[in-house]
Formats: C-alpha cells, sequence, structure tokens
C-alpha cells in the first residue's frame, strides 16, 4: 500500500505506439519505444512532451531493443526484427538505421549489450545459434555458440566478461565465450519454460531464472543441481529482474487475466511476500527498467511500458530500498560467503544465519553499498510487531466470512470461517516465546465440517507458513489466516479463481501464500485509516465541515465500525473482499488527464475504494454501464447529441464532497457587533459604560445592558478612591459588597460562560478607575516582590470568589485591624488578612520586610482601593489578550489596540529597524531627541539650525536632516542637500 | 442565526481529508487523498481557487495555518512521510521547508500559539514527534521526540501560550515565561502530555482511558481561565473531556463527553472553548457544551449532507 500510493510519478499514454519493446538509454534521458511502424523517443525528463517518431517500415514487430550500455556510445541501441538486428544510431533529435546484422535464420529472440566492450553484442535465436557479435566488422559474427536448441534469451554476465548464459525452454547454460564449442554448464533450472534470465549485478556466479512454472529461482551454476532460493508464485512469472540497489528483485507476472498487473518488489531476504506492488498499469507490463541514477539522488527510478500504451516512471525512494535490504547482517554474510572463490556449499538465502552482531565491526557496516543504513537502523529493521498483544492488536483481518476471536492473556485465538458449505472452527495456540522460533499450534475444532484429509493438508500447510515466519522472529497470524481462506477458496470451488487450478504445470512445491494477498500491508497496519469527513472551529465565528459526498456508500454493512488502520484497504485491494472494483471510473480519469504528469489517475487502491457501493462481479464493461445509469443517466442521453458529453458522461462519482461553512456566531458569547461597538474612553468611563450598556442592547444582550448600567453606578466618581484618603477615616468603596465583590461575581459568571469579550472589558474598564494604565505600570513595577509572594493558591480560581463570602463589617473590621495592629512580620497566623477573602495561612510574608510599617500599610491600602483585585492582574490581563486576538481575528485592530493598552505587561517592544543618532555637543549616542549624557538636544534642523523636538527626516547617506516640514519644503524645489554637501539626498535615499 | 455562508466545491479528485480556515476566516485550505492541497478565497462567501500546492506523494491528512504575524504559511503532512511548509510571497505559494525525518505516515501537524515564534509539531506512524522550529532565514532546527508513541502518534495539539499556573510567580509587568506544552494521542490507546524543560521535550503526563487507538486530541484555547481543558476521541468512539485545576498540571480528570456508535476521528475547540464540535466515522458532526452544572450536551446536530445545524436555538437566546 505504501508504495501504491507514492511511487508513481510519471504516467504518459502513447495512444498510437503499439510498441513491443522499450529500452532506457544508459544516460537516463531517453527510452526508446518500438512498434511496429514507428520508433518513438521519449525524453525522460520531460516525458509529456510530444515524442520523436522514426519511421520503420517492417511487417515484423520489433523482438528487443536495447541501448548499448557504454557512455561513449550512448547514442546507440539496436533492435530485432525477424532474424535481423538493426543498429540505430540516435543523435541530435534524429536516427537512422546505422547498419545490420544479419546471420540468424530464424527470428532473434533476445540480444544484449556487453557491459564490458562497447562492440559487443550478442543475439540468440530460435534457429540454436547464439551470435557474438562485433558491430565493427557487421558482415559476420565473431563467435558462434551452438546450442542445440534453440534458446529463449541470452544476458552477459555484469561481472566477468567473457561469461555470459542462456536459456533453452526449462534449461540455462552458462558459456565462456572463449570456449565456443560448449557450454561451460548446465543448469536444469525449470520443469517448464524459461521466459526471463538475469544475472547478479555484484556476483559472478549468481543468477535469477524466471519460468512458466510458476517459480523464480535463484542459482549459483557452480551448484547446477540445487536452487539457492526460490520464489513461488500462483502465476507464471515473465520477467525477474535485480534491482540495481542491494538485494532487491523486480517481478513481473504472466497475466493471467487482462485486468490483473503484478509488477513487484521483492526482498531476496524475505520472498514470502513482496515489498512493494506497482499498482496503475491497466494491462500487461511489456517491459521494466532502471533508469540511471541521477546524480546526488538516493532515489532510483524504474520505468515501465505496458500494453495499455502507457509510459510510467516509478520513484523507488530511500525508504523502500531499505525495506529490500533490510536483514543487512544476514545479507552481508551472503555476500562473503558467495565471493569467496571456495567451492563450499553456499548458505541458502532463505536460512537464517543467526550471526552475533559482533562479528561485524561498525566500520564493515558503514562500508556497505549505499551508507544508508547504518548500524543503529540494523536494530529496528522493521515496524513489526514484537508481542501477541501487539499483533493481534495490528492484525488486519477484514476478511469476509472469516472471524476471529483473539485471547491474548491465553495466547490463543479461534478463526471461524464458512466457505460455501465448508464451515471450519481452527484453534490457534501461540507458546510462549512466539514468534521467536516457536510456532503456533493449529488444531480444528467442531464444527469443522471439512473431510480429514484437508484438514491435515491444511495444517500441514499452516505449519509450514507460520515456521517461514517464527524462523525470522516474524508475527505468523496473519499470513496464516490468509493462507487458510486460500485454501478453503480453492476447496470451496475452483470458478472463484479459475487459473488457479487451469496451470498445466500445476506446481509440486507447498501453496505459498497468494501473491496478491500478501500486498500492502507493510506499514499501513499502523497509519490510521484516514478521516473522511471532519469538522472545525476557524477564524471566530465559523464552522468548516466536510462529510463524504452522499453518493459514496460503505462496502461494509454500517453496523460494522469504521476500520481502524489504512491496511483495512489492502483487502480490496487483494481481492479477497471484492474484486476490484470501479476501474471505470479509473479509466475515464485516465483519459481526462493523461498527458498531464503530475496528475494521477486513480487505479491506485485509495481511501475511496472503502466506500464504494459494492457490485456485482460483473465484466468491467457492463459494470461501467451500470455506474453510468445509476448515478449519470441523464448525462449518458447527452452523450449522443453532443461531443462534450463523453467526458460528462464518463466523469466519475464526485469522490470530493464540498466543504462547507457554517456562520455560528451566535453560539459563542462573543459577538463581532459589540467588538464593533463598545468603547473604552479612559477620560469618560460614566459614559463608557452608558453607551456600551446601549450596545448591548442593540445586539439583544440584556443581561450585559445591566451590567454596563451597574459598571456605571459603581464607578460613579463619586466613589473612586481619592489617593489622599485616609485609610483611618473611611472604608474604601471597593470593601463594599457592592464593589469588588459585586464585580468579582460578575467575573465569575462571565467565566463560566467563557465570555471573554465581557471579561476582558470589565477589566479594562475598571482598571480605568484606579488611574492611567500608565500609573499602574509604574506601581506594579514596585510591587513585584510583594505580589510573587503573597498570592494565595486559591485565588486563581473564580468560584472561589464566591465561595468566600465577604462581609461588610469583616471588611472594616479588618480595616481597623490594621491600623491599630502592630505588625509582626510573617508570625501572626491569628491576623486576619487585610484584603483577603482567604483563610489566614495562605496569607504571609515571610520575606518581606519593610522599614517603616506605614509605607506598607499604604501599599495595603492602595491595594484595598482598587476594584480589581490586584493578585489577579496576570489572569486580567489574559482576558484581554484573548479577546484582543479576537478582535484581531475580527479585523478591529484599533479596538484590539484599545483593549491591549490596559494589559499589566506591556507588549513586546518594537523589534524593527531604529535609528540612533550621535548627540551633535557630546557625541555619545543617543536614541530619541534629548542626549542622555549632555542633557542638550541631540540634533538641529540644517535649514533653521534650531533643535529637532518633534518630527524629523534625515539622509542616510550624507546624514543631513531637521524638521520634516523643513524638508519637505526644500525638496520639493531642490534635489541636493541644504547642507552645502553636495550629496544628492533624493537618489540617495527616500525620504 | 445559524446558517450556511459558503459550500465550497473543491474539485479534488479524491476524498478530502481536512479542511480549515486561516486566523481571519478569510481563505479555506483543503486536502485530500489527490496528493493535493488547495487554498480558496472565501471572502464575502465567494469561492476562488488561489492554488493548488502539488508536492506530496501521497493523501495529504492534515493542513495546518501558521499565525499571520510570521506570513501566510501552510503545513501539510502526508502518507508520503513528508511535512511541507508552504509559504505565500508575492501572491504565489512556494515551498518555504519540506522536512522528510520521518519513517512512516505523518498523521498530525499543529502550530504552536505565536508566542513560541514558528514552532510546528508533527505526530508521524513511525511513533515519534518531531518539532520543527524556525529560526529564520528558512534555516529550520528539528527536535524529535523518538517513540513518544508506540506503534503510532495520531495526533497532536498545543497547549495555549496562557499557563495557568503562571499566576503564581509570574512578575507582572515583563512576559511570562510560558512553558511550552502540547498533548499528542497515539495507538497505544494514550493520550500523552509532552513539556519543554531547559530545551529538551519530556513526557509530562500520560492519560488512560480510551480503549482503543487515539485519533484526535485538541487542548482547549484558553480564555484566561485558570483550568486546562483538552478533548480526546478515539476508535473506540468515546470522547473524553480531560481538566486540570490543578496549576501545577499534575490531577487530570476525565469525564466522558458521549460514546458514539462508530470511531471519533476528530474533536475542534471553539475560540471560546466552550463548544466542541466532534465528527467521525458516521459522517456526522455534533456540537457539545457544557451546561452550568457541568453536563456536556449535545446541542446540535449538524446533518449529513444538508448543511443545517438544527436545534440550537434557545440556546444562542439564554444569553
Amino acid at each position: 500500500m505504501a508504495a501504491r500510493w507514492s511511487s508513481e510519478n510519471v504516467v504518459v499514454e502513447f495512444r498510437d505506439a503499439q510498441a513491443t519493446a522499450m529500452s532506457v538509454d544508459c544516460l537516463g534521458q531517453h527510452a526508446v519505444l518500438s512498434g511496429r511502424r514507428f520508433l518513438l523517443l521519449v525524453n525522460l525528463d520531460t516525458p509529456s512532451e510530444a515524442p520523436r517518431k522514426m519511421g520503420r517500415q517492417s511487417k515484423w514487430d520489433v523482438g528487443t531493443v536495447q541501448w548499448n550500455p557504454h557512455k561513449t556510445e550512448s547514442h546507440v541501441f539496436a533492435a530485432s526484427s525477424n532474424q535481423r538486428v538493426d543498429l540505430y544510431s540516435w543523435r541530435d533529435g534524429g536516427g537512422e538505421v546505422q547498419t545490420s546484422l544479419q546471420g540468424h535464420t530464424r527470428v532473434i529472440s533476445d540480444l544484449d549489450w556487453s557491459c564490458f566492450e562497447p562492440e559487443y553484442l550478442v543475439t540468440s535465436s530460435v534457429d540454436t545459434y547464439i551470435y557474438i557479435w562485433d558491430t565493427r566488422d557487421t558482415r559476420k559474427p565473431t563467435v558462434a555458440l551452438s546450442a542445440v536448441a534453440g534458446a529463449s534469451q541470452v544476458k552477459w554476465n555484469r561481472r566477468n566478461q567473457y561469461l555470459l548464459a542462456s536459456s533453452h525452454d526449462g534449461d540455462v547454460r552458462i558459456w565462456d565465450r572463449r570456449k565456443p564449442n560448449t557450454a561451460v554448464e548446465y543448469v536444469a533450472a525449470h520443469l517448464s519454460k524459461i521466459h526471463g534470465l538475469d544475472w547478479h549485478p555484484d556476483n559472478e556466479y549468481i543468477l535469477a531464472t524466471s519460468s512458466q512454472d510458476n517459480s523464480v529461482r535463484f542459482w549459483d551454476f557452480r551448484q547446477p543441481r540445487k536452487y539457492l532460493n526460490i520464489l513461488s508464485c500462483q502465476v507464471p512469472v515473465w520477467k525477474a529482474r535485480y534491482t540495481p540497489f542491494s538485494n532487491g528483485l523486480v517481478t513481473v507476472m504472466v497475466p493471467q487475466l487482462r485486468r490483473e498487473n503484478s509488477l513487484l518488489l521483492w526482498s531476496c531476504q524475505d520472498l514470502n511476500s513482496p515489498v512493494h506492488a506497482f499498482v496503475g498499469h491497466d494491462d500487461v507490463v511489456l517491459e521494466f527498467q532502471w533508469r540511471p541514477q541521477k546524480e546526488g539522488s538516493k532515489d532510483y527510478q524504474l520505468v515501465t511500458w505496458s500494453r495499455d500504451q502507457t509510459l510510467r516512471i516509478w520513484k523507488v525512494d530511500n525508504q523502500l530500498q531499505k525495506l529490500c535490504a533490510n536483514n543487512l547482517v544476514e545479507d552481508m554474510m551472503e555476500r562473503m560467503s558467495l565471493t569467496t572463490e571456495s567451492e563450499k556449499i553456499l548458505p541458502s538465502l532463505d536460512q537464517e544465519v543467526a550471526t552475533p552482531t559482533s562479528v561485524l565491526s561498525a566500520a564493515e557496516l558503514q562500508a556497505d553499498q549505499d551508507g544508508v543504513v547504518t548500524s543503529t537502523k540494523r536494530h529496528e529493521p522493521t515496524a513489526l510487531p514484537q508481542t501477541l498483544q501487539q499483533e493481534f492488536s495490528l492484525v488486519n483481518l477484514q476478511i469476509r466470512n472469516v472471524n476471529v476471536e483473539m485471547d491474548a492473556v491465553n495466547r490463543s485465538c479461534v478463526v471461524s470461517a464458512v466457505f460455501g458449505t465448508n464451515q471450519v472452527r481452527l484453534v490457534v495456540k501461540f507458546p510462549a516465546h512466539y514468534p521467536n522460533n516457536a510456532a503456533p499450534s493449529f488444531q480444528f475444532v467442531s464444527p469443522t465440517t471439512i473431510p480429514p484429509p484437508m484438514r491435515t493438508k491444511i495444517q500441514k500447510i499452516l505449519t509450514d507458513t507460520s515456521l517461514q515466519k517464527v524462523k525470522r522472529n516474524q508475527n505468523c497470524l496473519e499470513p496464516c489466516v490468509r493462507q487458510l481462506v486460500s485454501c478453503l477458496t480453492q476447496e470451496d470451488g475452483s470458478d472463484v479463481n479459475p487459473y488457479l487450478l487451469t496451470n498445466p504445470v500445476a506446481p509440486a512445491l507447498p501453496a505459498f501464500p497468494r501473491v496478491t494477498n500478501t500486498y500492502g500491508s507493510y506499514q499501513d497496519a499502523n497509519i490510521p485509516f484516514p478521516r473522511t469527513s471532519g469538522a472545525r472551529f476557524c477564524g471566530t465565528g465559523c464552522l468548516v465541515y466536510f462529510t463524504r459526498p452522499i453518493t459514496m456508500h460503505r462496502s461494509v454493512p454500517t453496523t460494522e465500525p469504521t476500520p481502524r488502520s489504512l491496511s483495512a484497504l489492502s483487502a480490496y485491494h487483494s481481492g479477497v473482499l471484492t474484486p476490484l472494483k470501479m476501474r471505470t471510473e479509473s479509466q475515464s480519469t485516465l483519459r481526462l488527464y493523461s498527458g498531464s504528469p503530475t496528475r494521477t489517475d486513480k487505479d491506485h487502491v485509495s481511501i475511496s475504494s472503502f466506500y464504494y457501493k459494492e457490485r456485482k462481479p460483473l465484466q468491467s464493461r457492463l459494470r461501467r454501464w451500470s455506474v453510468q445509469t445509476v448515478h449519470d443517466c441523464p448525462k449518458s442521453r447527452r452523450f449522443k447529441t453532443k461531443r462534450e458529453g463523453a467526458d460528462c458522461a464518463n466523469r466519475p462519482i464526485k469522490l470530493a464532497g464540498k466543504v462547507i461553512i457554517q456562520e455560528i456566531s451566535c453560539l459563542l458569547p462573543v459577538h463581532k457587533a459589540l467588538g464593533e461597538a463598545y468603547i473604552l474612553n479612559v477620560n469618560d468611563i460614566q459614559d463608557t459604560c452608558q453607551k456600551n450598556a446601549a450596545a448591548a442592547l442593540l445586539v439583544g444582550r440584556r443581561d450585559l445592558a445591566k451590567v454596563w448600567a451597574l459598571s456605571s453606578a459603581s464607578t460613579s466618581l463619586d466613589l473612586s478612591p481619592d489617593s489622599e484618603f485616609d485609610p483611618d477615616t473611611d472604608t474604601p468603596w471597593a470593601r463594599h459588597p457592592f464593589g469588588r465583590h459585586l464585580l468579582e461575581t460578575l467575573l465569575a459568571h462571565y467565566s463560566q460562560m467563557s465570555d471573554v469579550q465581557t471579561l476582558a472589558m470589565l477589566c479594562s474598564v475598571f482598571r480605568t478607575t484606579q488611574g492611567s494604565p500608565q500609573d499602574c505600570f509604574s506601581l506594579y513595577g514596585q510591587h513585584v516582590p510583594l505580589r510573587s509572594t503573597q498570592v494565595p493558591l486559591h485565588h486563581s480560581r473564580y468560584p472561589s470568589y464566591t465561595s468566600g463570602s465577604v462581609t461588610s463589617g469583616s471588611c472594616s473590621s479588618t480595616s481597623d485591624s490594621i491600623t491599630t495592629t502592630t505588625w509582626n512580620i510573617g508570625r501572626d497566623p491569628d491576623h486576619i488578612p487585610p484584603w483577603g477573602e482567604s483563610s489566614p495561612d495562605d496569607y504571609r510574608y515571610p520575606n518581606q520586610v519593610y522599614a517603616d510599617p506605614r509605607e506598607r500599610e499604604k501599599e495595603l491600602h492602595d491595594m484595598n482601593k482598587k476594584l480589581l483585585d490586584p493578585a489577579n492582574t496576570l489572569q486580567f490581563d489574559d482576558f484581554k489578550k484573548c479577546y484582543g486576538e479576537i478582535l484581531h481575528r475580527w479585523g478591529l485592530k484599533e479596538k484590539r489596540a484599545e483593549v491591549l493598552k490596559f494589559a499589566s505587561s506591556p507588549p513586546e517592544p518594537h523589534k524593527g529597524i531604529e535609528f540612533g543618532v550621535y548627540c551633535c555637543h557630546c557625541r555619545s549616542q543617543v536614541r530619541g531627541t534629548q542626549c542622555a549624557v549632555c542633557k542638550r538636544f541631540t540634533f538641529q534642523c540644517v535649514i533653521c539650525h534650531v533643535a529637532v523636538r518633534g518630527s524629523s527626516n534625515f539622509c542616510l547617506s550624507c546624514g543631513h536632516g531637521g524638521h520634516t516640514s523643513h524638508m519637505m519644503e526644500w525638496f520639493r524645489t531642490q534635489d541636493e542637500c541644504p547642507s552645502g554637501c553636495g550629496c544628492r539626498c533624493l537618489l540617495q535615499s527616500t525620504f | 442565526m445559524v446558517s450556511v455562508i459558503n459550500t465550497v466545491d473543491t474539485s479534488h479528485e479524491d476524498m478530502i481529508h481536512d479542511a480549515q480556515m486561516d486566523y481571519y476566516g478569510t481563505r479555506l485550505a483543503t486536502c485530500s487523498s489527490d496528493r493535493s492541497v488547495k487554498i480558496f478565497d472565501v471572502k464575502n462567501g465567494g469561492q476562488i481557487l488561489v492554488a493548488d500546492l502539488r508536492g506530496h506523494e501521497g493523501p495529504v491528512w492534515q493542513v495546518a495555518w501558521a499565525h499571520p504575524m510570521y506570513g501566510n504559511i501552510l503545513a501539510s503532512c502526508s502518507y508520503d512521510r513528508k511535512v511541507i511548509i508552504w509559504k505565500e510571497e508575492n501572491n504565489s505559494w512556494e515551498k518555504m521547508y519540506e522536512y522528510t525525518g520521518h519513517e512512516s505516515s505523518v498523521n498530525s501537524v499543529c502550530w504552536g500559539p505565536y508566542d513560541f515564534g514558528l514552532i510546528l509539531a508533527c505526530g508521524s506512524s513511525d511513533g515519534a514527534i518531531s518539532l520543527l522550529t524556525c529560526s529564520g532565514d528558512q534555516q529550520w532546527d528539528i527536535k524529535k521526540i523518538p517513540n513518544a508513541h508506540t506503534i503510532g502518534c495520531n495526533a497532536v495539539s498545543w497547549a495555549p501560550a496562557v499557563v495557568p499556573g503562571s499566576l503564581i510567580d509570574q512578575p507582572s509587568g515583563q512576559k511570562p515565561n510560558y512553558i511550552k506544552r502540547f498533548v499528542s494521542g497515539g495507538c497505544d490507546n494514550l493520550v500523552k502530555l509532552w513539556k519543554e524543560e531547559e530545551g529538551q521535550w519530556k513526557e509530562d503526563q500520560k492519560l488512560e482511558a480510551h480503549s482503543d487507538w487515539v485519533r484526535d486530541v485538541g487542548w482547549a484555547p484558553s480564555i484566561g481561565l485558570p483550568t486546562s481543558t483538552i478533548a480526546s476521541c478515539s476508535q473506540d468512539g468515546r470522547v473524553f473531556i480531560w481538566t486540570c485545576d490543578d496549576p501545577s498540571g499534575n490531577t487530570w480528570t476525565a469525564k466522558l463527553l458521549h460514546k458514539f456508535n462508530d470511531v471519533v476521528w476528530h474533536v475542534s475547540w471553539s475560540i471560546t472553548g466552550n463548544i466542541l464540535a466532534v465528527s467521525g466515522g458516521d459522517n456526522k458532526v455534533t456540537l457539545w457544551k457544557e451546561s452550568a452544572d457541568g453536563q456536556w450536551a449535545c446541542i446540535s446536530d449538524v446533518n449529513k449532507g444538508q448543511g443545517a445545524v438544527s436545534s440550537i436555538d434557545g440556546v444562542a437566546n439564554e444569553q
């Protein structure tokens, strides 16, 4: 899955190409597509550009085409056509046949350029001869190898310039071109025809063969009797080639059904399941080749050509490459042993070598091929789950008719499945060491209905499957269940998977997991299933939401919860759940967007697959029409009449719903209208309150109107604290129940409503009653130590305000006590806090030392005079800050500035560029107009020679300047500096 | 009254996974399985496609707008293991930074409060959380919390910069020294709280209540009240509201908002932090509000596809 979504980069369709062969040149610049009538040269850097065409007059298809792999000869390619090989030369955007090699008497099956000598080309033919040509002498082959049997493939060894391999039906022969008489080695590789042959890129003895007998086998030709390893597939394998990066293998299957396409990437270390499936091609993949890596790029690109007439370029990034080489220790062991010249039996590739890692030094590891995999990486090879519980939580078994009950505590699970008439109940028990080389046990229990021989067979298969996994310390539940399903489906009726049994050469091997069943799910198991609907509050009063379009239905019953992880989708791909659906749409999208490489057709499994309505597995064409009749009925009529209708009719069901933006500000406690209407006039609080009350009434907030009326009353000038007021004579208004207490009750109420607007406004208004904001700064500045120690904890909670009931009586007595009690700092537990509603315990002055008790008294009195408890200033600031943010979002920046003026912590100082000046009298550095050192004005106007205090402008070049008005006037007519320095100020700088 | 003010047809070619408006509510960013991110100008009910951002190679899961004081910046995260930060300059959107430090799908991105500078948290299926801080000049400083959630991290959400505990020992008259905190949810069924101490990210709290993967977490915006609130939702269909009154932030209590029948994918808080929007696999959106007695009640049901929020009259008037 990983790859399915991420790797395809470019899709280009060449409809008329009808090409049967493709080759990528050694520079990675061009691909040649050869058809019967044309050869198309595609520039791989700009594949969507129209390709160059070369006409070709032949009644034969091109069998094989290949660019010369040598940089010096990179413009040459060879194309076989029946019995002849044409050597083309491509220069400056044009090409022509340079020469032809004629010698074979029957059709040429394969050709290959030597990677050591640029002139050497080998061809194989059904005429039983293999010819090695030196292109400098094209009259006849330089070497002729007689094989008696016709060859299907021929390939030069990549490490040894003399060796080559050819395939003849099910055999492979290894040739040394210096000994043309007879083959060096025979390998009876397969029981049926070999379709593909590939030498290991780094090891001269190793090759891979792919065959009609549904397998890829790996050989060391020095031991021709036993293959090193085998990759079993359910279908014949067309080609299997090593990747240019370590330990990967790419295979193409011979498709049994037209739709099936199976371009897979494997790790040679783990042939049980592919690392990656390149999904996209609609038809048989005819050719795939690696594009040489660009300099500095870690990514490889795979270029593929399919009968669907599209060329695709797939990116294989680091991550994927790593997956191929994930088992580094093993890999290195294998390499080391393989490269030794000894004839000892090589460890088979699938043999698990428990190598202590200490054997390999870090340096060795670093020295490995790509340097990407470092020693630390090695220890976290995959995201595979480790414990049984983890496996259970990750296992992806969304298979119809199959139910798995997992019990991690008892280390067991019960698999129940119904297939046709067969019913199966299987108990799987996991040993304590599992999965460390300890396989689980499988037991059928009633009411299993399958016959005993079948049970034994399935048990054997399951045991084999699990053993293979646990040998690698991998979990096996999921593969086993899928294996079980696969066995049962086969048993159930061959019509489900017709191609499973129709193959004439039935594999004598134990049935390995079907390739298609093991798709994806590598890392998808822990990627959450994507959201397809969602709602977000945005801005201030908007709710943005999107849902699935109504036309999208879930393909599983709604009673089943949405799957948790993305791997659920792989079931849709594998065909376990439903046949690949909605191909029709992808085709139409392909048509709509073909030629645009950045667009991708939706031929991959997408999240949307999950939501399609399940359909009967009809013929694809029928399906297309059923789609249209359901969803596009009127449009298909237009199709007949209007040409443009074609696109319309083919348009896929809308996969993306609409995004709806809803205005929900009425649900919020804050109002934009109020934000606009509210005023904060420091000079006339009464008026401010009255106007705000009126504004609140207008928006229908009667409660707020009352609040503002109350505010107006309590901020009345008659009640305002008088700084000259002697604390001894009277209680400040703030101590009155309708003073601070009332205000706090209001704040608590609006806090609960989250009405930050009202909170911030109240805080601001009542702040002003305590003097101008600037005064407050200085005042608080002095109070820093005091506040930091004495604020009781539960002041921070509004609910506590209401609980701490304050009576006027206690207040006045408090005031009295202040005056009468002699202070005993920090040691007076019985002392009633002067302004505290809190308990005395909270209230100590451990570190405060006042030289004069009166000073402290005065301070306390100052505190008491305030309607807003100074202890909560920071919280009040937060209200204002938050409200300021909301005003900002509303675009009411001035209102925001007004509110933030009342915050006790000033906004961040401006951090832009500031100009400093040197005082013209004492040359000291000054900011502003008055020198801090000599106390004189720092500069004079160059025109009136009077010190500048107000607005001024200077030339940044010559430094002269003065009053803005004077400068404006001067430069209206002049462009030189008024000082006469000759500077053309207007040009040098901008006023 | 609640009204649909705009319906945007995104023309995405595949399903949409996230939609989010910018700070001022004038632009909409959407992302989809079709690997693209689109930006629409939605001022005054219009819809003008401003940009179609291509760069991801897999489905794009989430987008996030940065605070506008840093410019018009959008972050997107995708299945392709990349996080891309896009920036608008001279009316065109360009890739500003591409982060490829994760080894699996990146599921969530969230910008921190502007007070902390330009800082982005990313949660990935490789289990790690990355914190990308812009240190000016296109330089990004990267901190990674490896294995933050075993199996995978699904969501991240920043705490507001207003720290309740700050009331205690913050000197006034200067900028309070906020502690950077965020919450994350993952496949280990846990909600985790993280905080930065001396430049290092440390796990602060581990909240357990969900019985399946946590799909989203949302730290409620603060309006200056001392209570911290977090919402979390999960595959198990449950939505929990976590609150903490304790200024030191150590005691969190969970309250079950509701148990839905299907997975809950997303929770979102209103700007005043008193309404929660919940959406999930059932294709429905519901809005929840806490009543005076502390009970959470559903105040509306945004019907699927109908675009109507019903049964909310009276709620608005009660104020």
